[in-house]
């Protein structure tokens, strides 16, 4: 039996890798990335996929090894009375650690870039001076919609007046820009959650977090809510559509009509419409 | 109170026998002091939340694989106005218990409540716990919250909705059951607390004559750093707890930031922080995440040595190791956060430190591999649920290491990679290492054998089925499917993921099905089991040279320790094992130990 | 050995107990149900209570099979099939059992906002039933017209728990109002059913003819629906006056007596002014539950009553009190809306003000400044309430409306 209990725990590294191969052949894999920054993002996953996949399957067929050729069934050989060896021991502390180090140092570049180098900031770095980059837009989290509120196309790109355009779930950004969000939460935790862009952060009430990235593709994506917010939270669905420029201020300005309406727009002939 | 009793029995004969004997099955069975019968209160009472947290499981599952779909006859039972469906709002009741249930309910209890107290004494050769009143208290304290969020599903608006998590403002938001969820988390609290005191004073206080620290087994050094870790992280949620209560009932405003309304609620008083939870949480939390695996180490290294019939390779880095994920698991609880809206440079120095505590994880797999590594492995059940459990450990740590990598968790955080990561680590890892557990003390608890063949058929098919079940979330994960969403198909991203999900929820409703496998082995090995002899195992640790099941006071002679507990396949000796109360000279001091 | 195979036997069909459950057997179809509110209050016997039942699905089938007299209801079967029925999906993706995949949670199987969900929701859930709808383009008693059920379906309705599904497909939207209206025609026949056996004398019986049933009951509830469009609220031409000027006459009506908006949304406009009135579908309830607690008085104090008397009313009060306790959530107050948060249920154009201001909202204490029946004199004049509409607008701009925020915010903090 020894046999086929080593063949079963064999089955986990050939399986596991098997899964990882056939995986993106159905789609089962990281989304279309559409965004400047994200191929960072992907090369690490990638790359840490190797890391520990290779790790993964030494180990694993190394676990094996020893349950088949160590079987007591048929086997007389006295064991191998060791306690154990000072110098694998530390041949097993430094090499990880130092993997692991490097991993860590490897990343902080492209943390920074998602997390630290605020745009809002400007060329100088400090928020509040002249050169700052104004946000595009205002992302609110609100059990269960994101409310977005775009500046006004009278008042140059400043959040706040009363001519701010104000949209529900229907996010547009126009294509090759760089765009800085103010996100924030009316009511709870919400997380704004960009898949196709590698793009999550949560909104906290209370707080104002800035988000920014550039989208390299047009077309529509989804826009997620990541974080627990109520029994609603699965329909908190939001809509990406990224757009040219030309197309972007059409739809914002067509946004700012219907806002301002004063005149009927439903088709007027007697009784339903159809 | 002997003088009381002797002259009421002279008086009344009858009714007061009647009454002396219903007072001794109490103080024997149900209000027991003896660490034995504490042990395995908590083992069956914990069993029996394990069937009620899969449960939830399933109905997670039927959710995510038919999303309102009507469920066949129990949804008739629970939702009949909307045709058998499960409601959203019952979906977050689902996900939130299921993970209260098993977390605290299940693996913290089972280990160390169970194990701990049913293994402590007996493997340092103690008699009893050093406080047996306050051990028998540290189990009925766990009555007020079973009674807690056991009813918490009855009250208007239902049980917690807000995760196990329970991030606020979402969680002061919640009706009743949340406030009810609180106070049985409390008393968890106070029962674990409890109990992590006893661990420590016992183990330090009332080892056998020769038992130095370390020629301790594994269990009992990964038992009383646990209750370290325990007795230090704590006091902290027990706190934030608290917080959350007198958010919830007093109106006082410790994570509600200023200017806050939800719904159309009246403005709150305000001026806290919602991070602020998130912080205290997770300093408990994540500490408790090695509470919830370091005995499952433990214990599979005891198992490992015992059935490679070879010493534990590098015992003494193992014990460091421990060691090293318990101080370092107290400087890595921002991992949870790094998205939350922390500041992203104090996300860089939390980055840091957990990819360190990944190495003494690695110290450990290695030196199990070195353990199994030129041995005479018997492939029993018990030894077969230890491998499993480093096997799967290999998966839990390692997918670890992306969310630890800050640019990758941006994208996996709150998807199904996570999901996987900590189903590898708590139910690959330690369920499996508890399962093993059993079949290997079984015998020195109840005195019988269970059932091999069909402990190790229940093995084949819960591994199986475990990794059809959860091996498939690192792919939904890296789909970036989120977790904690009722339908998550109306998304275009994840439209094309229901084909998976089915299959892992047959993989799922497969394996709670096996096991019942497991449940009437269990029962009816109480029964029928072959009786056990002292040491069935043939195995060195003191517990075995105990009785089985050891009477009040545990031993029947004075255990003195001679040596370290993984002394197999020693030349000093002609047997394969070499118990660590034989004396150097050879000379039976104890019956022999009965063949199995 | 031989216990072991034995034990095995012992095995087998416990796992075949335990997967019984999960395999085979079928949940019965959910049904519609009663509204057992108006039969306890006009204390309607069993029988006939089954009557109605018989009629209502006579004309309108049950959830998983709709029914509907195409021409006398204007109802389109094909589009109530989509919506209804169990959630199912064909081999090309189109789906059926909409209503109870997006609305049931929280709307309920009969259109009565009783949902599982409904209980920890504020506000709650419509209930269809009673064929009132706030948010629309017409006169205040009026029906919706479709194009405003469709735009509340893709808007959802801000500050409710109320989503968008504007990114469903455009024909999903109109089988969920087709099912939403139909529904509510139901609720209504129901209401009127429920009424006309009230009303009859003891012993007599509900005229069943198809004419009587179809003419006098179904036809005017769907009247009301087809006629819908004719009373479209199109306002005059909105005066071109400085914005300036317009919102401080706007702030004086709001304060005059005439409007007297402050009444009730208070002088600060939060909302805050007289916030103990009710909303119709609580007032029912709330009505319900004084008659109630009169008959309860009535049997403490009254001496005077009589056995059968005593025995009737005890009677009535049971029945009252099971219907409350399953088919009433607990009473709440109409909270006039706080104008200063920027959120406006039912549209944020100016012409979505317009007509708020104009036809009050129905069913609520919101009264319409407007006349009440075409050229009548209205409370207010048109140039009037677009004054009104720009004092509104601009409320939320104001300095006294924005929430404090906490001073030291990340992105101040983030300089690298």
């Amino acid at each position: 039996m020894g046999k086929f209990w080593s063949l079963l725990f064999l089955l986990v590294p050939v399986l596991g890798v098997a899964s990882f191969v056939v995986a993106p052949w159905y789609k089962f894999w990281l989304p279309l990335d559409i965004s400047e920054h994200g191929h960072t993002i992907d090369h690490l996953f990638y790359f840490i996929l190797w890391l520990t996949g290779v790790v993964f399957v030494i180990t694993e067929c190394v676990l094996f090894w020893f349950l088949w050729r160590y079987d007591s069934k048929g086997r007389a050989h006295p064991v191998q009375y060791t306690h154990g060896s000072h110098s694998l021991e530390i041949v097993w502390t430094i090499v990880p650690s130092a993997v692991l180090l490097f991993i860590a140092i490897y990343q902080m570049n492209a943390w920074a870039d998602s997390k630290i180098h605020n745009p809002g900031a400007g060329p100088d770095g400090i928020i509040g001076t002249a050169d700052d980059m104004l946000p595009t837009l205002e992302v609110t989290g609100r059990q269960f919609e994101w409310r977005l509120r775009y500046p006004g196309l009278k008042a140059q790109g400043k959040l706040g007046d009363a001519d701010d355009i104000f949209v529900v779930n229907d996010l547009h950004i126009p294509v090759n820009e760089e765009i800085l969000i103010e996100l924030k939460s009316a009511d709870v935790l919400h997380s704004f959650f960009l898949p196709n862009m590698r793009v999550k952060q949560d909104a906290v009430p209370g707080m104002k977090i800035p988000v920014w990235f550039r989208a390299t593709q047009t077309g529509t994506y989804d826009l997620v809510c990541a974080e627990l917010c109520g029994w609603g939270h699965y329909k908190m669905k939001g809509r990406l559509t990224v757009e040219s420029r030309d197309d972007f201020n059409h739809w914002l300005e067509q946004k700012y009509r219907e806002q301002t309406a004063t005149k009927d727009s439903q088709p007027t002939e007697k009784g339903d419409s159809e | 109170m002997s003088s009381t009793t002797a002259d009421s029995h002279a008086h009344e004969h009858a009714p007061a026998a009647g009454r002396a004997q219903i007072g001794k099955f109490l103080s024997t069975y149900v209000f027991s002091r003896d660490h034995k019968i504490i042990g395995i209160q908590f083992l069956f009472s914990t069993l029996i939340w394990f069937l009620i947290g899969g449960l939830l499981a399933l109905g997670i599952r039927w959710q995510l694989a038919w999303p309102w779909a009507e469920m066949p006859v129990i949804g008739k039972m629970l939702f009949s106005a909307e045709g058998g469906q499960i409601s959203p709002e019952f979906y977050t009741v689902l996900f939130t218990m299921h993970a209260t249930v098993m977390i605290f309910f299940v693996i913290i209890p089972i280990l160390a409540g169970a194990f701990g107290n049913f293994l402590i004494p007996l493997m340092i050769g103690a008699e009893d716990m050093a406080f047996p009143t306050l051990n028998m208290l540290s189990y009925w304290f766990m009555w007020p919250a079973f009674f807690a969020m056991g009813s918490s599903f009855f009250v208007a608006g239902g049980a917690a909705k807000s995760g196990w998590t329970s991030y606020p403002p979402l969680s002061l938001t919640d009706l009743n059951g949340q406030t009810l969820w609180l106070i049985g988390l409390t008393f968890v609290g106070v029962s674990s607390m409890m109990g992590s005191i006893n661990y420590m004073t016992t183990i330090i206080q009332m080892r056998a004559p020769g038992m130095t620290m370390f020629r301790l087994p594994m269990t009992i050094w990964a038992m009383f750093i646990t209750a370290i870790l325990q007795a230090f992280a704590l006091p902290v949620l027990t706190a934030a707890g608290f917080m959350q209560l007198l958010d919830r009932l007093l109106g006082t405003g410790f994570f509600i930031p200023p200017g806050w309304t939800a719904g159309n609620a009246a403005m709150a008083s305000g001026g806290g922080q919602p991070l602020l939870w998130q912080h205290l949480f997770w300093f408990y939390s994540h500490p408790a995440v090695y509470i919830m695996i370091l005995p499952a180490m433990g214990m599979v290294s005891d198992i490992i040595s015992c059935f490679a019939r070879k010493p534990l390779f590098g015992y003494k880095p193992m014990v460091y190791s421990i060691a090293g994920i318990a101080g370092l698991g107290f400087i890595v609880w921002g991992h949870h956060m790094f998205i939350s809206g922390m500041n992203p440079a104090l996300g860089m120095t939390f980055m840091v430190s957990t990819m360190m505590i990944a190495l003494p994880s690695a110290i450990k797999t290695f030196n199990w591999l070195g353990t199994v590594w030129g041995g005479n492995i018997r492939f029993t059940t018990a030894m077969l649920f230890a491998l499993s459990f480093v096997s799967m450990f290999i998966i839990g740590g390692l997918s670890g290491i992306f969310m630890a990598a800050t640019p990758v968790d941006i994208f996996i955080h709150d998807t199904y990679f996570i999901v996987a990561h900590f189903h590898y680590v708590l139910f690959s890892g330690t369920a499996m290492g508890v399962f093993g557990a059993i079949y290997f003390w079984y015998p020195k608890m109840f005195g019988r054998l269970m059932n091999e063949k069909w402990g190790k058929v229940h093995f084949f098919f819960t591994f199986i089925f475990l990794n059809g079940t959860f091996f498939t979330m690192h792919i939904l994960g890296a789909v970036g499917f989120p977790r904690r969403l009722a339908d998550p198909y109306h998304y275009q991203t994840f439209a094309h993921l229901q084909s998976l999900n089915i299959f892992m929820t047959w993989c799922a409703i497969g394996m709670v099905s096996v096991q019942s496998i497991f449940a009437l082995n269990f029962i009816l090995s109480l029964f029928l089991g072959p009786k056990a002899g002292r040491n069935p195992w043939h195995a060195n640790g003191l517990e075995w040279q105990a009785p089985s099941p050891p009477g009040h006071g545990n031993f029947d002679f004075q255990p003195v320790v001679y040596r370290g507990p993984y002394e197999y396949g020693s030349p000093e000796v002609d047997t394969d094992y070499y118990p660590q109360t034989q004396p150097v000279p050879e000379k039976e001091l104890i019956p022999a130990p009965a063949a199995h | 050995m031989k216990m072991i195979v034995s034990r095995g036997l012992l095995v087998l069909p416990c796992l075949a107990l335990l997967l019984l459950p999960l395999g085979c057997g079928r949940t019965e179809p959910p049904q519609f149900h009663l509204n057992m509110i108006a039969i306890a209050d006009k204390q309607l016997p069993r029988d006939q209570q089954q009557e109605i039942a018989n009629i209502l699905e006579a004309l309108f089938g049950t959830p998983d099979e709709p029914f509907v007299l195409k021409s006398e209801t204007g109802l389109d079967i094909d589009k109530l099939r989509v919506a209804a029925g169990p959630v199912r999906s064909d081999q090309f993706g189109k789906e059926t059992g909409l209503y109870r995949r997006h609305c049931v949670h929280c709307h309920g199987t009969t259109g009565d906002g009783l949902g599982p969900t409904a209980m920890i929701l504020n506000p709650y859930p419509r209930d269809y039933r009673q064929g009132k709808f706030k948010f629309k383009s017409t006169e205040r008693a009026a029906k919706p017209t479709q194009y405003d059920l469709e735009s509340i379906v893709r808007q959802g309705v801000p500050g409710t728990a109320m989503p968008s599904f504007d990114l469903r497909p455009d024909a999903e939207i109109k089988a969920l109002v087709e099912y939403v209206k139909y529904l509510s025609m139901r609720g209504e026949t129901e209401s009127r059913l429920i009424n006309a056996m009230s009303e009859l004398s003891e012993g007599e019986k509900l005229q069943l003819a198809r004419s009587t049933l179809i003419d006098e009951i179904l036809k005017p509830v769907a009247e009301n629906w087809t006629t819908a469009g004719q009373s479209i609220i199109r306002p005059e031409e909105k005066p071109d006056v400085p914005l300036a000027e317009s919102v401080a006459k706007g702030r004086e009506l709001f304060y005059s007596t005439t409007a007297n908006c402050a009444k009730c949304h208070g002088i600060s406009a939060l909302g805050d002014g007289q916030t103990n009135d009710y909303d119709d579908w609580n007032k029912t309830i709330v009505e319900l539950t004084q008659g109630m607690d009169g008959d309860l008085a009535t049997l403490a104090t009254g001496t005077d009553v009589s056995s059968e008397d005593r025995a009737s009313i005890q009677k009535r009060v049971a029945e009252i009190r099971s219907a409350l306790r399953t088919d009433a959530l607990p009473v709440r107050n109409a909270i006039p809306r706080n104008l200063r948060l920027g959120v406006y249920r039912g549209g944020r154009s100016p012409l979505d003000l317009y007509r708020r201001f104009y036809a009050g909202i129905n069913g609520v204490p919101m009264p319409g400044v407007g006349p009440a029946t075409p050229g009548a004199q209205g409370t207010l004049k048109p140039d009037e309430i677009w004054n009104l509409v720009d004092y509104v607008q601009s409320l939320p701009y104001e300095a006294f409306s924005e929430p404090p925020r906490q001073p030291r915010s990340t992105l101040k903090e983030a300089k690298f």
